[in-house]
């Protein structure tokens, strides 16, 4: 009654629940970055933005796709929530052309030309102004772009919404359109992840719940196991939702991941006690001698996996520090839960009943027992044959870690084929890049912008970042200045310069400022002059496509340092996005260490013996470097759901060597040698512990089939890190404990008797 | 249209013959209200020279000052109206002039003289309704709209800053970037002390507000005036110093000639 009312207290959370998908929270508040991207941000006057791309595949320089354009323009300029003023596309921006003293300023598409020559040389006019090529038109023609500023980033789903209605009933034949930009991604992912946490749960719980029903074949044991399970998952979610924490994309993990740790302490006693239950035949004696001797383990592989994920509390991104700590109280909860809830259910089971069952269940076990005693021989004889493969492998692992290449993109978070990762190649494809970039430069005083040495030096800075090939598009004030200049001199290409007499400079500025709208040069400077912004527009997002722009341009800027006074500082959130990829490249290294150090000391505490805590962590050692090894090998990225993998495997593949050592040593403590130690291990022990590698690889293997590349991610590292892990303790321990256990086991003989002296078994 | 005009200044001048609504006569309609609100805004006097004194504020809180001299001068009886305009600061602009001819039926003309390049251009736009030098206001908030452009309806009476005044709603004729406008004009003074914007949405998008009312040189004047962009967070708030109306201002000054050389005798 308590465990209920507990877990629904917790449960009376959910309806507060509040979901985050902006990859900003990747940074603490006052992060010093994130500080100045929201000053860029706020300083700039920069929205959040819808981008719409429409093409055709003839070509929308077109009467008649042009006129769809124009209506499409019409109908987003009635939604709500759009910043009117402030949308870009053929219809509401100016264009200015000259010719022959005139200048002409009208819209980019004033009407809808009649003929063919008329759309084709809208298209011409885009191309001669820089400013517009390639944002507001693709290079071949056959894309426009509308972008669309809007009020909040939480209409963005809604106006988004009535973009596609508008678009779709609009579009032909052979035309297809786009919806891109950073609030749209968010939002899909948003409801995306929600209905992956809705589904993936439910079927990770039926998995295992099926999984389970096979192993021990009885339903009134297997329900209260899940039982268990998702009461942890009520109580650590409940307790997230309910301190106001945001779920985040770990944090909606979170279910996933308890569901099967929750499960492996009710499989230990369930195993345990099926297995002793034949000879004793009184489940309270059996409960008692069970339970006897998985207390202890018990609650060090339950301690272990907290400290595991507790050890994610030390990482410097926040979302993942709420997953770490989350699921460590989950962990604690499900222990908690398990030792009460089993085997109180166990004794609600008839006598008879379970006598019934457990004869047949015999069966499989048997063939798992057989197996796996025969595989407790086999390793021991050939023990250093093992020891020696377990050597290489381990050096290939260490080779495949060295390779990893630490990246990530957020729109890789999307699957392959996912239509936002179709707009993202196709507009990256058209325009001039949709990953945005910003490079601010910051001077001591106002009006220093209007310096031309500092506009110059911004000029020469693009000519820098235009090399690399992953920059689409760079947009300044001096592009302004140049274009002005150029325009004034009846389209003369021989002005496209930054003039070198500061009030002519001036003067092109504030004729700009005069033709144009109050906000118009805004995104790209200060009121005062003081700062301005350098659009970067990449094609790519990637974490190391970022860092290698940024290096190629320190490195120009150590031989050609800024004028004085002027400081150069990036920010955009593709660079925020390589910036807490950093910190959780080092944080979670830290993590890690610092888990591994905890686990190791708990696990001396446990042996009370320093060789044996050092064994019992080499299966760990083997998971992480051989799982970490195959990523390098393989050459995937390393990114976010990777390296939040790290310290799950620091807790949970530690737990089997911790059943397995401790029950090879309390049987030599009682008495046995090293060899009936094994042969004893490879019964009760190995059995449960290949039950429960079972119930999580099987477990997690749902989440393959995820959506979202960070489920699948997570699905498929997980299984392989417990693969190695089951391998690794049965395969390498019993060599190792076999051939250290005179050496181990003697400081330990004031406690108990030395199996030496005392009779043989 | 022109025969509108004329149409409408019959009507202005059979008002201003007649006597105020304070002598008991009937309650003027929505169309007189307008005609005479466009006149006591925007055509009072033959011409009239002001400094004004432009401040932008941004959604940040931030300004850009502005300081010119304003010459108008009313030409013809159709509405056509010829500005002239000297910037004094900021300090690198300096000398830039810039000159509109208003042509009620037409696009207007405009030009501009940049100082630092010797060079003076026109500048061809069609559309009165984008910004005016970079303000919040636009051409048609600056030099007037004709009184046919938009149908106008009076909603009520009611007190405004202690003025009484007609609250009048207007909506344009042709496809304009608002959908409706409701103004509140003083019904002594004539000169509107409030108006809003409404775009297609029904969203109130621009608020113009009178800060200041004077009387000069017998006509009622708003000294102080901004405009506010609701969407954007930005605002313009507009200063007349020194107004004088009927100085004598000659029809040649308002050519490219005094664009590149300005008359010193008004722009001080």
């Amino acid at each position: 009654v308590l465990v209920l009312l507990v877990t629904a207290v917790f449960g009376s959370q959910f309806p507060r629940i509040h979901i985050d998908t902006d990859p900003e929270n990747m940074l603490e508040a006052d992060q010093p970055d994130r500080v100045v991207y929201n000053l860029t941000k706020r300083e700039f006057g920069i929205h959040d933005m819808i981008v719409l791309g429409i093409t055709d595949e003839e070509g929308v320089f077109r009467p008649e796709t042009l006129a769809r354009v124009e209506r499409i323009v019409e109908g987003i300029l009635r939604i709500r929530g759009v910043i009117t003023d402030d949308v870009i596309s053929l219809t509401t921006t100016d264009d200015v052309k000259s010719e022959a003293g005139l200048l002409d300023v009208r819209r980019i598409m004033e009407a809808v030309p009649t003929d063919d020559a008329g759309a084709l040389s809208i298209r011409d006019a885009i191309e001669a102004n820089p400013l517009l090529s390639e944002k507001i038109a693709s290079r071949d023609g056959k894309g426009i772009a509308i972008y669309v500023p809007i009020e909040r980033k939480d209409q963005a789903h809604r106006v988004g919404n009535e973009i596609e209605t508008i678009v779709s009933a609009e579009l032909a034949e052979g035309q297809a359109f786009h919806l891109a930009g950073l609030p749209v991604a968010e939002d899909t992912f948003g409801v995306e992840m929600f209905q992956q946490m809705g589904r993936m749960a439910p079927l990770t719980g039926l998995v295992i719940l099926l999984l389970l029903w096979v192993l021990f074949r009885r339903l009134a044991l297997v329900i209260p196991s899940m039982v268990v399970a998702m009461f942890s998952v009520v109580w650590g979610m409940g307790l997230l939702v309910g301190t106001g924490a945001t779920v985040h994309i770990m944090s909606s993990m979170i279910p996933v991941f308890l569901m099967p740790i929750a499960v492996l302490d009710s499989v230990h006693i369930l195993s345990e006690f099926y297995d002793r239950y034949p000879h004793i035949r009184d489940r309270r004696e059996t409960l008692r001698q069970s339970m006897e001797s998985l207390f202890t383990p018990l609650l060090y592989t339950s301690v272990t996996s907290a400290v595991g994920f507790g050890s994610l509390m030390l990482a410097p991104i926040p979302p993942v520090r709420v997953f770490g700590g989350f699921v460590a109280f989950g962990i604690m909860s499900a222990w908690l839960l398990t030792i009460t809830v089993i085997p109180a259910s166990i004794m609600l089971i008839r006598e008879e009943r379970l006598k019934a069952t457990l004869r047949d269940g015999e069966q499989p076990q048997g063939v798992l027992g057989r197996l796996l005693s025969s595989f407790g021989r086999g390793v021991l004889a050939r023990r250093r044959t093992i020891a020696v493969a377990g050597l290489v492998l381990l050096a290939v692992g260490v080779f495949g870690v060295s390779r990893i290449v630490v990246n990530d993109n957020p729109v890789n978070w999307f699957a392959e084929g996912h239509r936002l990762r179709i707009a993202d190649r196709e507009m990256n494809r058209l325009f001039g890049g949709t990953y945005m970039a910003y490079l601010v430069l910051e001077g001591e005083d106002a009006g220093v912008i209007k310096d031309p040495e500092v506009l110059s030096y911004v000029a020469e800075l693009q000519r820098i970042l235009k090399k690399d090939p992953v920059v689409g598009k760079t947009s300044s004030l001096a592009d302004i200045v140049a274009q002005v200049g150029t325009v004034l001199h009846d389209g003369d290409p021989a002005y496209r310069v930054i003039p070198a007499n500061p009030e002519e400079l001036g003067q092109y500025l504030f004729l700009f400022e005069m033709s144009g709208d109050p906000g118009d040069l805004d995104n790209f400077v200060d009121y005062d002059y003081r700062y301005t912004n350098v659009w970067v527009q990449m094609k790519r997002g990637d974490n190391k496509d970022m860092m290698r722009v940024e290096e190629s341009l320190a490195a120009f800027m150590d031989q050609h340092p800024p004028p004085d006074g002027i400081t150069v500082r990036w920010s955009g959130l593709t660079y925020i996005n390589k910036v807490w990829q950093e910190l959780m490249v080092v944080g979670m290294r830290n993590a890690i260490l610092g888990g591994f150090a905890a686990v190791f000391l708990l696990m001396v505490i446990l042996f009370r013996s320093p060789l044996l805590g050092l064994i019992s962590m080499l299966p760990l050692t083997f998971a992480i470097v051989l799982s970490y090894g195959l990523v390098g090998l393989v050459g995937k990225d390393y990114d976010m759901p990777i390296a939040v993998c790290s310290s799950l495997a620091l807790g949970l593949s530690i737990d089997f060597a911790i059943h397995f050592v401790q029950r090879f040593r309390s049987q030599l403590a009682a008495g046995a040698d090293a060899e009936a130690a094994n042969r004893y291990v490879f019964r009760e022990p190995a059995r449960a512990i290949a039950r429960n590698a079972l119930v999580i690889i099987v477990g997690f293997l749902p989440m393959v089939l995820a959506t979202l590349t960070p489920y699948k991610t997570v699905g498929a590292f997980f299984a392989l890190l417990m693969t190695f892990s089951v391998m690794t303790t049965l395969g390498l321990l019993p060599g190792f404990l076999y051939t250290t256990a005179g050496r181990f086991f003697r400081p330990a003989t004031g406690l108990v008797p030395d199996p030496r002296n005392g009779d043989n078994q | 249209m022109n025969r509108a005009i004329v149409c409408s200044f019959a009507i202005l001048m059979a008002l201003i013959c007649m006597p105020g609504p304070g002598a008991g006569a009937e309650e003027p309609s929505a169309t007189d209200v307008a005609t005479r609100s466009l006149e006591a805004f925007y055509y009072p006097g033959d011409d009239m020279r002001t400094r004004v004194t432009m401040v932008l504020v941004n959604a940040q809180g931030k300004k850009r000052v502005r300081e010119l001299t304003l010459l108008r001068k009313n030409f013809g009886t159709e509405g056509d109206q010829r500005y002239f305009i000297f910037f004094h600061a900021p300090a690198d602009v300096k000398g830039t002039t810039f000159m509109v001819w208003k042509n009620p039926a037409k696009e207007d003309d405009r030009w501009i003289f940049i100082p630092s390049v010797n060079l003076v251009r026109r500048i061809a736009a069609n559309d009165k309704r984008s910004s005016f030098v970079g303000s919040d206001f636009t051409y048609e908030d600056v030099s007037g709209r004709d009184v046919n452009d938009e149908n106008h309806q009076i909603l009520r009476t009611e007190e405004m800053n202690g003025r009484s005044c007609f609250v009048l709603e207007s909506t344009p004729r042709a496809g304009a970037d608002y959908a409706r406008r409701v103004s509140w004009i003083d019904t002594e003074r004539w000169v509107p002390l409030r108006e809003e914007y409404f775009d297609v949405r029904g969203e109130k998008v621009r608020v113009f507000t009178a800060g200041a009312v004077e009387e000069i040189g017998g006509h009622w004047t708003v000294s102080k005036r901004t405009m506010a962009n609701l969407q954007t967070g930005h605002s313009t708030e507009v200063t007349f110093e020194n107004m004088t109306y009927n100085v004598g201002l000659k029809d040649d000054l308002f050519t490219e000639r005094y664009l590149r050389q300005p008359p010193r005798k008004w722009i001080q």
